[in-house]
């Protein structure tokens, strides 16, 4: 994946890396990668999602190495060592402009790791249908809710998780999120 | 004396066809519920029996449309006899629910709900010193299509995104006044 890194036009490359010094900064919950990688092929470029994923998991485990051994850009670059000479030079100059900027910023703690395996509630998308009828029963009639939510996992990639409810469903997680707030107020 | 069998096959069509029951086979019903009637007979009463219910199960029939139905079926040539027609109407009458409810199971092919936990925790440890000591809700989801694995989505939400989270399951609740 690391040569498709040729791919990315400079400009995207250096919106990643922001989004993901944004991300070990917390101040997004995650990379966008699929809102990105679509842009990517619209402006004509053949990338997949995948690819951008690993890309985007290679330069946080860069960004985030250089953090905890407090490197400075020149270190950093030095670091790549060998895949200096495989990355192309806009890439180089987009890894050194942003860690100059804001490299100084990120403060990793040790058990970052550890806390891998929950993710980050983002948002929630949701919508009420009614299914009408089937090959098996032509009078179905019955009312579900689906819903998306966007979650941003361990590695901080954010993606959408949609499933179904039925109402009496619906309303028993309506009412276990009721009963969350009340305990989280009584804490 | 005569509406047992029946009714006992009417059990018997609905527990291989909308129960999910492959054991229940034509050779084991007549075996048990009609060991003097020929294999062909037995056949075609099967037959019949099981091609009413479909009618009834699909147009999912309240008790006056069951009722003009089966009317209909006592006049027909080939049709019932009015004892057929009131057992078939009893076991609807006790089964129609269930049998509805397996109907939509079988039409729900995307991913569903199937459980949910959650905890709140004290976050002792974190990446942010002014998140130590905050308590976070936990919450596990058991997502999955009917019969198959299950994913389990493990998601951390302070106080704000569940107040986020509320507001959208309010909008919910509220729309679904318009069923």
């Amino acid at each position: 994946a690391a040569d498709k890194i040729h791919l990315i036009p400079q400009d995207f490359f250096a919106e990643l890396c922001e989004q993901i010094i944004q991300h070990l900064n917390h101040k997004i919950p995650g990379v966008n990668t699929a809102e990105l990688c679509q842009r990517i092929q619209t402006s004509g470029i053949e990338i997949n999602v995948g690819d951008l994923a690993q890309i985007t998991n290679i330069v946080s485990f860069l960004f985030s190495t250089a953090a905890r051994n407090n490197l400075s850009a020149e270190e950093l670059v030095a670091t790549l060592g060998n895949a200096v000479s495989t990355l192309p030079k806009h890439a180089v100059q987009v890894i050194r402009h942003v860690w100059n900027e804001q490299g100084k910023s990120i403060s990793v703690s040790e058990d970052a790791r550890n806390t891998a395996t929950v993710g980050q509630f983002v948002d929630v998308k949701w919508k009420l249908g009614v299914a009408m009828s089937s090959d098996t029963c032509r009078s179905l009639k019955y009312p579900y809710v689906t819903v998306t939510l966007k979650v941003a996992d361990p590695s901080g990639q954010i993606t959408d998780k949609s499933f179904e409810m039925t109402i009496p469903q619906f309303k028993n997680f309506f009412r276990q999120f009721k009963e969350m707030a009340a305990v989280l107020e009584t804490v | 004396e005569g509406s047992k069998p029946l009714s006992a096959l009417l059990s018997g069509i609905a527990q291989a066809a909308y129960y999910g029951n492959a054991d229940i086979t034509e050779e084991l019903l007549r075996g048990q519920l009609y060991p003097e009637a020929a294999p062909e007979e037995f056949r075609a009463l099967r037959a019949k029996m099981g091609g009413l219910l479909q009618s009834i199960a699909s147009a999912d029939m309240d008790l006056n449309q069951l009722e003009a139905f089966l009317t209909a079926q006592t006049k027909k040539q080939g049709g019932i006899t009015s004892d057929q027609a009131a057992v078939i109407a009893k076991f609807w009458k006790n089964h129609r629910i269930k049998i509805h409810e397996s109907l939509i199971n079988q039409s729900r092919w995307d991913n569903v709900l199937k459980n949910m936990n959650w905890r709140v925790d004290l976050k002792s440890q974190s990446r942010h010193i002014d998140q130590i000591n905050t308590p976070v809700a936990i919450v596990e989801m058991e997502l999955g299509k009917n019969g198959q694995e299950s994913e389990f989505l493990c998601l951390e939400f302070d106080e704000a995104k569940v107040s986020q989270m509320l507001k959208k399951l309010s909008e919910i609740e509220e729309s679904m006044t318009l069923l």
